[in-house]
């Protein structure tokens, strides 16, 4: 005999009082990410620098084995603070994570409000900041995955290749930074994606905005410099802003001759900007006024 | 009391979508009727918490709608009107999902939404997305996402909208049937008047965001008499009079005359009437009021 024909059932079991209630949103965007035959093979692509970036770091603690690689010195091989801030804070890898939160971030809350899902979700016992945690924490793990976990690793494995503590007695604030930045700049992109998905009910407008503001604001920056060469014009550039940041962080001279803190008050006034525009498109009913 | 609502307002900027709705419901299910625009979804949402109202207080479940929005969601079950889905996700991961977000535990959950889905009917394309379902289908799988977690008051917005005659039955049978069980209410808010005949003991009218009538519907319909008249003779005299007895008039096409009495009204002021005014009665049927009379009555429209 089926259910159907048995009558209504009740449930015997009883709720949990769940810690995390925002786990499952995060859980079931990981798993939706990962069914873009796209992603799956940009993803893994996204990682080949940080392979790169540990094979040399091997490779600096090898320097007698692959001396015939090489013809003179190898001052790219110096491991330190500047080989951390260029896996982590050039141009590339910013750009890396961009091309990530498009794939993961783009439809977080565009297809909701496109299926009009913000009611199911809100008619759960489940708080709005349940449900942005949620989501943010899929942008957090991809791009922890890029920053944070690689940073780390490329301690711990600097470490085991070279047998002893002195890197990490010579830079025992290096931790620390990979972990500020990391950080920063998902914090960041995560509100910044969040902030472009909440905007439109189209994915694909979500993904061409995600890019177009972030190259357009770089596009900017060079015309404002070429034409009245102030450095301050590089403010205008997300990249910019963030490579500032980062080479703070890391304790390196900054690309532009300018404060940082400037920079980090634009990367953080954009935040709040999406954190006000996200408060006020994200509801569980559409209210017209 | 299930759901308990004392002074309801709110406000869309000018307009009073809720002008001091007060409710006392209990058991069963219960129909919440309105014309567009009456503040019927907006009384829904406020009771879900979606929305705060501007004044006045309520309990859902013995919560407060003001303070305790989550428990109230959590003993809650709701199918929205609009179509709504999460894509992507097939039909047991969409209903477990929400099963899961509602504090189910996972394994529970899946469990769970594999029973919801046979008891509506979905049982062979649960394994399909969600975005590839008929517009029935969708409206049993939002049915299904209400249940998953086994509320104890189920709100219900517009269930049959869109759908076919013989899914709207077999919906109405699932509501027919989860109503039944004496530990789980229901509210249907809805445009179809027949269904909330077919399928509720009580009923809530609201109309311009006031309570127009509420209460048992077999003793609303009392409240009015109906009787079905045809006259000859000059009839505007007699037609004034009964207005002023305060009594509502319908004309049908075929030239039936329908008379709503007001309580206490005595039937044989139609025959003193009739002859004061020089009128023949050749027709005299008292008749049984529908919903829909009620309705009209209620809200003021013919």
């Amino acid at each position: 005999m089926t259910i159907k024909e048995k009558g209504y059932a009740h449930w015997d079991g009883e709720f949990l009082d769940k810690k995390f209630p925002w786990w499952p949103i995060t859980r079931y965007g990981i798993k939706l990410t990962f069914r873009k035959k796209f992603f799956k093979l940009v993803f893994p692509m996204s990682l080949l620098p940080a392979v790169v970036f540990l094979a040399g770091i091997y490779v600096s603690e090898r320097l007698e084995d692959f001396k015939f690689m090489f013809r003179d010195s190898v001052p790219f091989l110096q491991i330190d603070p500047a080989y951390f801030k260029t896996y982590l804070a050039e141009s590339f890898m910013i750009f890396i994570m961009l091309i990530t939160v498009i794939f993961c971030g783009a439809g977080l809350i565009s297809d909701d409000l496109k299926h009009n899902a913000l009611q199911l979700y809100f008619s759960r016992p489940l708080k709005k900041r349940d449900y942005f945690l949620g989501k943010t924490a899929v942008i957090v793990f991809f791009l922890f995955i890029l920053t944070l976990v690689p940073g780390l690793i490329f301690i711990i494995m600097k470490l085991i290749f070279s047998g002893s503590f002195k890197f990490f007695l010579s830079y025992p604030w290096l931790p620390l930074s990979v972990i500020a930045y990391s950080v920063l700049v998902t914090a960041f992109f995560s509100f910044y994606t969040l902030f472009i998905s909440s905007l439109s009910k189209n994915r694909r407008y979500v993904a061409i905005l995600i890019f177009g503001i972030y190259v357009s604001s770089d596009i900017f920056r060079a015309i404002f410099y070429e034409n009245f060469h102030n450095h301050y014009f590089s403010l205008l550039s997300i990249s910019s802003n963030i490579q500032q940041v980062g080479a703070a962080i890391f304790n390196q001279k900054t690309p532009h001759p300018i404060h940082w803190i400037l920079s980090l008050l634009v990367l953080t006034a954009i935040c709040v900007l999406a954190w006000f525009v996200l408060k006020k498109k994200v509801r569980g009913v559409e209210i017209v006024k | 009391m299930s759901i308990e609502v004392n002074d309801i307002h709110f406000n869309y900027g000018k307009i009073k979508a809720l002008d001091g709705v007060n409710l006392d419901l209990s058991q069963g299910a219960i129909g919440l009727l309105g014309p567009n625009g009456a503040g019927k979804s907006t009384l829904i949402r406020i009771m879900l918490g979606f929305l705060s109202p501007d004044r006045g207080e309520g309990r859902i479940l013995g919560y407060d709608i003001k303070t305790e929005q989550e428990e109230i969601r959590r003993y809650v079950g709701y199918m929205p009107e609009d179509d709504c889905f999460i894509p992507e996700l097939d039909a047991v991961s969409f209903t477990s999902y929400l099963g899961e977000l509602s504090g189910m535990p996972r394994q529970e959950a899946m469990k769970r939404a594999h029973e919801a889905l046979y008891y509506v009917g979905l049982e062979e394309s649960r394994y399909r997305k969600v975005e590839t379902y008929s517009g029935g289908m969708k409206q049993r799988l939002k049915l299904a996402q209400a249940i998953v977690h086994d509320p104890r008051l189920i709100f219900l917005d517009e269930p049959t909208s869109g759908l076919d005659p013989q899914g709207r039955t077999e919906i109405l049978d699932l509501i027919m049937d989860i109503s039944s069980k004496k530990d789980i209410q229901v509210l249907i808010s809805s445009h179809i008047l027949p269904d909330i005949e077919l399928t509720c003991s009580y009923v809530v009218i609201l109309n311009k965001g006031k309570l127009a009538a509420q209460g048992e519907i077999s003793k609303l319909k009392e409240i009015r008499d109906l009787y079905e008249l045809k006259i000859k003779g000059e009839a505007q005299g007699f037609l004034r009079k009964l207005e002023e007895m305060k009594c509502r008039l319908e004309e049908t096409e075929d030239g039936l005359l329908k008379v709503y009495t007001p309580p206490g009204y005595n039937r044989q002021e139609f025959f003193r009437i009739a002859a004061e005014e020089n009128v023949q009665l050749r027709h005299f049927v008292k008749s049984q009021s529908s919903l829909e009379d009620l309705f009209a009555d209620a809200v003021g429209v013919d």
